[in-house]
């Protein structure tokens, strides 16, 4: 029976819910909808939680002064300015203001509709308007998935460069989400998107930190291992723990495996084998050192996604799995997956499932998955470097774009002081690779001070050729980068 | 890359006596179908869970073997006859032997096996030695309901601690039950709140269930 009610909302406002019989339930909270569904309101399972003053407390301060979905002038986080709190809106469900009545409880917006699944999801299993879990894309399921649904190398890697951003965002207020998972990163490989939801246990400074522990297989392995411990020597969700579950879901994004449930035996017993296996005696599946837990089939590791990711897992994983400070923050996540999305190049296999590859060897351009060598006679790699600030004339390497045709070139590609994260204003394409006939230009679509090689203006719908071995200044602006083409032949 | 992925064996004991007869069996039914569905909707319970069902009436039968959720096939639920509890709860100990992989220097064993038991009814055959052997051996987490006024919680309460009580046996009160195992399957498949050893978690009742203390 469903049944319409009103509830009071902390802002003065009032909004209508619909009353259902079985109410999807997690752990803390039951959820209904409003009737259009474009918000979702929630309800503490025990009403003790409900009247909890520490939970009260800590929601307050989720959906006000630490919320980076609000710009600063309307009570959000600080320093939030317009741009930056409308691009976090699309990475988070937060929450925006809490229920007095009927009882207290969250409003969030709904998850995007990109995030649920629609009629053509599956042959097999109906699952239009669930959500797109993670493990739905990662784990055995995958298999009951139609394949446009699935994404490929690249989505996969879009995807994480926005997970990683998102939370470094949140770990710059010193927020904690605390239960990082398949279940709460909800994830559109097509589009190369996620969403971070369950935002209300979030561990916020100075206040009560929240009761969960987390989920199997994301869980932190030094809290798991000190669980039974007195409250004084065990350890709880924070930042550190956060940065390990994020780097299980990188890992599962790119690898469609879980890093460290591997062949490896610890008990007879099941209970004990797995809270050793994800605890105390966690072992990395690849690790270089201990290949007690190793796979006797690996084919594509850690080291077919080129220098920087291979170093950011062996950190995370061999390093960081019990030593949590070694653990990479996720601003180098950020950097990381950037500079590895800059080597990516499209395979040149039609019927490769992920697509593209990491080209970070342009001696040999060989596809890790279906093991094609390109068939491009050559391989371009452009070196972007940067002014060193007060040495005119000194330059350092910054990043490496291996070219492709059709490749979009953005203001990022060609400033020295622009990122491709939340605040660059500009993200429109301004020029784009052409390569055709073994021969690479650049060519102009929206800039007015684009340079050729020798110092010449290029204008508009005009190109130049980017020879093997050319170094010049991109554009006519003091923070323009230097760019140097080197040209491998493939053979 | 071979799969690791920890099976959790699930099993159904379905009372099918003629008490369930008319609207009750009825409600089983669909209630196994809602309990497929909703397993089939969450991609760890897809992954881990496998089902098997054992109905009770005059005798105790297996009537689905332990399957893998997408290739369960919902068995033809008939209610007639008397109430076998004994006979089910031996059949029991018997498949898990069978079906439950026990770990190995090489393997890895199955999760704890989980088990349902659906009764409204006193058992009509000898049930306290199979129900003191599961007591004692403890093989699985068994959670077991009382379903109506005619149910006896003593005996279950002999099988297991985890006695719940519903008061009726209408297709309402049932639907309530599968649902309430389903998100038991999905948290058991997924949490990992508790320490070897500890007794599993469950969500809370649904409404108008009472926990038999």
């Amino acid at each position: 029976m469903e049944k319409i009610r009103r509830a009071l909302l902390s802002n003065g406002k009032e909004i209508e819910y619909v009353v259902t019989d079985n109410p999807p339930r997690g752990g803390m909270k039951y959820t209904y909808f409003t009737p259009d569904k474009s918000y979702v309101i929630q309800f503490f399972n025990d009403p003790e939680n409900a009247e909890n003053p520490a939970i009260r407390d800590r929601i307050n301060a989720i959906i006000g002064k630490y919320n980076p979905t609000l710009a600063e002038e309307y009570g959000g986080a600080k320093g939030n300015d317009k741009q930056t709190a409308a691009y976090f809106e699309r990475c988070f469900c937060w929450p925006v203001a809490t229920v007095v009545r009927p009882e207290f409880g969250i409003v969030c917006p709904s998850y995007p509709a990109n995030f649920f699944f629609g009629e053509n999801a599956s042959q097999i299993l109906k699952l239009k308007g669930k959500d797109k879990k993670s493990n739905w894309f990662t784990g055995k399921s995958r298999k009951y998935l139609n394949s446009p649904e699935l994404g490929d190398f690249r989505s996969m890697l879009q995807m994480s460069i926005l997970l990683a951003r998102s939370l470094r965002r949140m770990h710059q207020a010193g927020l904690a989400h605390s239960d990082l998972s398949c279940n709460n990163v909800l994830v559109d490989p097509r589009s190369g998107t996620c969403v971070i939801i369950d935002i209300d246990s979030l561990v916020v400074p100075g206040l009560y930190p929240p009761e969960v522990i987390g989920t199997r297989g994301y869980v932190a392995p030094e809290i798991l291992q000190t669980l039974g411990m007195d409250r004084k020597d065990r350890k709880f969700p924070s930042v550190q723990t956060d940065l390990h579950s994020m780097a299980v879901l990188f890992y599962e994004y790119i690898f469609l495996r879980h890093p460290i449930i591997g062949p490896k035996i610890y008990s007879q017993d099941a209970e004990e084998d797995d809270y050793l296996c994800l605890g105390k005696c966690a072992t990395f599946i690849e690790d270089p050192d201990d290949t007690s837990n190793r796979p006797s089939d690996l084919e594509v590791t850690i080291q077919d996604l080129g220098p920087y990711l291979e170093e950011l897992f062996l950190r995370a994983f061999s390093k960081g799995l019990h030593n949590p400070t070694e653990r990479p923050t996720a601003m180098e996540w950020e950097r990381g997956l950037i500079k590895t999305w800059n080597l990516l190049r499209r395979c040149t296999n039609p019927n490769c499932e992920k697509k593209y590859f990491v080209l970070y060897n342009p001696e040999k351009p060989v596809c890790p998955f279906c093991k094609e060598r390109i068939k491009d006679d050559t391989v371009m790699k452009l070196n972007f470097y940067t002014q060193r600030k007060g040495f005119t004339g000194r330059w350092f390497k910054t990043s490496e774009l291996i070219a492709d045709d059709k490749m979009p070139i953005c203001n990022w590609n060609l400033y020295s002081n622009i990122f491709p994260d939340e605040k660059a204003a500009d993200r429109e394409v301004k020029a784009y690779i052409k390569h055709t006939d073994d021969k690479y230009y650049l060519v102009n679509i929206a800039l007015d001070n684009l340079l050729s090689p020798d110092g010449m203006t290029i204008p508009k719908g005009y190109a130049f050729e980017i020879k093997d071995g050319i170094s010049f200044r991109l554009i006519r602006d003091e923070n323009s980068l230097l760019l140097h083409a080197e040209l491998f032949i493939n053979k | 890359m071979a799969d690791y992925t920890r099976r959790l064996p699930v099993y159904l004991l379905l009372d099918t006596s003629g008490s369930m007869n008319g609207e009750p069996i009825e409600a089983v039914r669909q209630g196994v179908k809602a309990l497929l569905m909703e397993l089939k909707s969450d991609p760890q319970a897809l992954e881990t869970a496998y089902l098997s069902v054992i109905t009770f009436d005059s005798v105790a039968r297996q009537v689905c073997p332990l399957t893998e959720i997408m290739s369960f096939k919902e068995p033809d639920l008939q209610a007639n006859g008397i109430t076998s509890l004994g006979a089910a709860l031996r059949l029991l100990t018997e498949c898990i032997n069978d079906e439950v992989h026990k770990a190995g220097p090489d393997q890895k064993g199955d999760w704890k096996p989980l088990v349902f038991i659906l009764t409204d009814g006193a058992p009509t055959d000898d049930w306290e030695d199979a129900a003191e052997e599961l007591r004692n051996s403890k093989p699985a987490n068994i959670i077991a309901c009382a379903a109506g006024a005619q149910a006896d919680t003593s005996v279950l309460k002999k099988i297991t601690n985890n006695v719940l009580m519903m008061n009726s046996l209408s297709a309402g009160d049932l639907a309530q039950f599968f649902a309430w195992v389903s998100g038991s399957i999905k948290m058991s498949s997924g949490s990992v709140d508790a320490m070897p050893g500890q007794p599993i978690e469950l969500p809370a009742p649904p409404q108008g269930f009472v926990i038999v203390p």
